[in-house]
């Protein structure tokens, strides 16, 4: 039995969330990364010094989730900063990134910490407890407690509603008006948390590259990818090309910024809108090749399936890449033709 | 003093071109998304999971309805990422390839309802903001983006089970090709 050791991570500058306590304990002793490219991030080297915990890539290989005491992500803030904090496993994202993406709502301090970097990860003074397993298994119990509770209402409801025809359409009512409002509630939050800090980052940029006269250079140097089928089907391939898609990946950043400057260019009618497209398809040939492990996990796939479907889906959207542009440029005949 | 003076005006204009796309965004974009965000919510919570899931284990039976039907569906009503969960009614070698097409449904039918993955929607918006420009509708290309995708998202997704099988072959890993109970 290895002797472990507990550490307190806490926030970096413009991080999020935290001090973390946190120790490897018994089986549950894996650290497990899941960053860009799959190399090994810096502050990993220290936590494995640190706690004596072992490290295990999670684009490679597949961990059971309670054999996993620490994740560490590098997310922009779009989706994976929310995956483990949603099963309570304590996450470190390298990336100074707050409450984000549609998982927002299970980012919380208590079990994520962000923008760290050496510097905030110290040996615990013993002052705080680590993250018990326990602790973790506390809030599943009162969700699934609510949801029984829950239930009961809804029971409850269904039993009264039988004995009266007015008290039936005052319940169903009552239930749409609510099922609305909570939906607007999360709605709102979606756009708040979401659209809306992007269509800020992505305003800020189209306003650098055009006003600066970047955009200018850069679409002379699109131009020839983008601006015929040729050069749009050479992109899809690039895009698609193995473990060049899996770092082209995180958060679509990249594809919504190509999409972005090729969508300016259509506008100045420097390219043909019919391609257009074509072009969807093309800048996105490497979709979700960064998310495959995390994204079998969502379809509870054994840790087999994770393997074996890493490579499989790599290589099944290099083969099917410029296939999907070609059938975007047959499907974009006649599109916006004589206007 | 003129060069300072250009300079400063020069920088306050990088924002003045940003906050116009912004405004313009946020006025135009955003209430729409709103309102079909909430209306997708709704019908969602009214429909309830389990009816979601009981259809999902009709559809492991045929790779259409796998691979085509049932992502569409799962990315309509569960938007991004949870439309990936699906696959869990198909058995562990069909999980990549519903894997495959599910994540590019993700993306192809965001061109018409954006709500599947308003995280990620400048893929289509950003282009289709430059068909805007030219006084064209975009949803013409949305639509297109969408039909076109449910063909090409199938042939990945089908794709796939042939990748699967060769890296089976190479790591000497077999999958089981059994329902899940």
């Amino acid at each position: 039995m290895a002797d472990y050791r507990a550490i307190t991570i806490t926030k970096g500058n413009g991080g999020f969330g935290g001090p973390l306590t946190v120790k490897p304990e018994g089986k549950k002793n894996k650290l497990i990364y899941i960053t860009a490219g799959g190399a090994e991030p810096d502050i990993a080297a220290k936590i494995i010094e640190l706690t004596g915990c072992e490290a295990v890539n999670g684009f490679k290989t597949a961990v059971p989730d309670e054999e996993v005491f620490l994740c560490i992500i590098d997310c922009g803030g779009t989706l994976r900063c929310g995956i483990y904090p949603q099963k309570r496993i304590p996450t470190i994202n390298i990336n100074p990134v707050g409450k984000s993406g549609p998982l927002a709502k299970y980012i919380t301090e208590d079990i994520y910490v962000s923008g760290v970097t050496n510097a905030q990860i110290q040996p615990a003074d013993g002052s705080a407890a680590p993250i018990s397993e326990a602790k973790a298994e506390e809030p599943k119990e009162e969700r699934e407690f609510k949801y029984s509770a829950d239930k009961k209402v809804s029971e409850t409801m269904g039993t009264q509603a039988k004995s009266s025809f007015i008290q039936k359409i005052g319940m169903g009512a009552g239930k749409v008006v609510a099922t609305f409002n909570t939906a607007a509630k999360e709605a709102v939050q979606t756009c708040i948390n979401t659209i809306i800090p992007f269509m800020g980052f992505v305003s800020l940029l189209i306003g650098i590259i055009q006003g600066s006269g970047f955009g200018d250079w850069f679409a002379k140097l699109l131009q020839p990818l983008c601006g015929n089928i040729i050069g749009l089907l050479i992109l899809g391939f690039i895009c698609s090309i193995p473990f060049l898609s899996c770092l082209l990946g995180p958060g679509a950043v990249i594809a919504q910024i190509v999409g972005t400057l090729i969508g300016v260019e259509i506008g100045k009618g420097n390219i043909d809108p019919s391609l257009s497209l074509p072009a969807l398809f093309a800048i996105n040939t490497q979709c979700a090749c960064d998310f495959v492990p995390v994204g079998l996990g969502l379809a509870e796939a054994d840790p087999e399936t994770v393997e074996v479907g890493v490579p499989s889906v790599l290589y099944s959207r290099f083969l099917t890449g410029i296939p999907r542009v070609i059938l975007g440029y047959i499907g974009s005949i006649g599109l916006y033709a004589g206007k | 003093m003129n060069i300072v003076i250009k300079l400063a005006s020069g920088f306050m204009g990088l924002f003045d071109v940003g906050a116009a796309t912004f405004i313009g965004w946020v006025t135009g974009i955003v209430p729409k998304v709103l309102l079909l965000l909430i209306l997708m919510n709704s019908i969602i919570a009214l429909i309830g999971q389990e009816r979601i899931n009981k259809f999902a284990k009709v559809c492991s039976g045929n790779v259409i309805l796998a691979y085509g039907i049932l992502p569409f569906l799962a990315a309509f009503m569960l938007g991004n990422p949870m439309a990936l969960s699906m696959g869990k009614f198909l058995p562990e070698r069909m999980k990549p390839s519903y894997y495959a097409a599910a994540s590019y449904h993700c993306h192809t039918n965001s061109g018409i309802f954006n709500h599947i993955n308003p995280g990620e929607i400048f893929i289509y918006l950003g282009i289709a903001s430059g068909i805007q420009t030219l006084g064209l509708d975009m949803t013409e290309l949305g639509l297109r983006y969408m039909l076109v995708g449910f063909i090409a998202n199938f042939m990945s997704g089908w794709a796939t089970d042939f990748t699967t099988k060769i890296v089976m072959k190479q790591q000497g890993i077999e999958l089981s090709n059994e329902m899940p109970q």
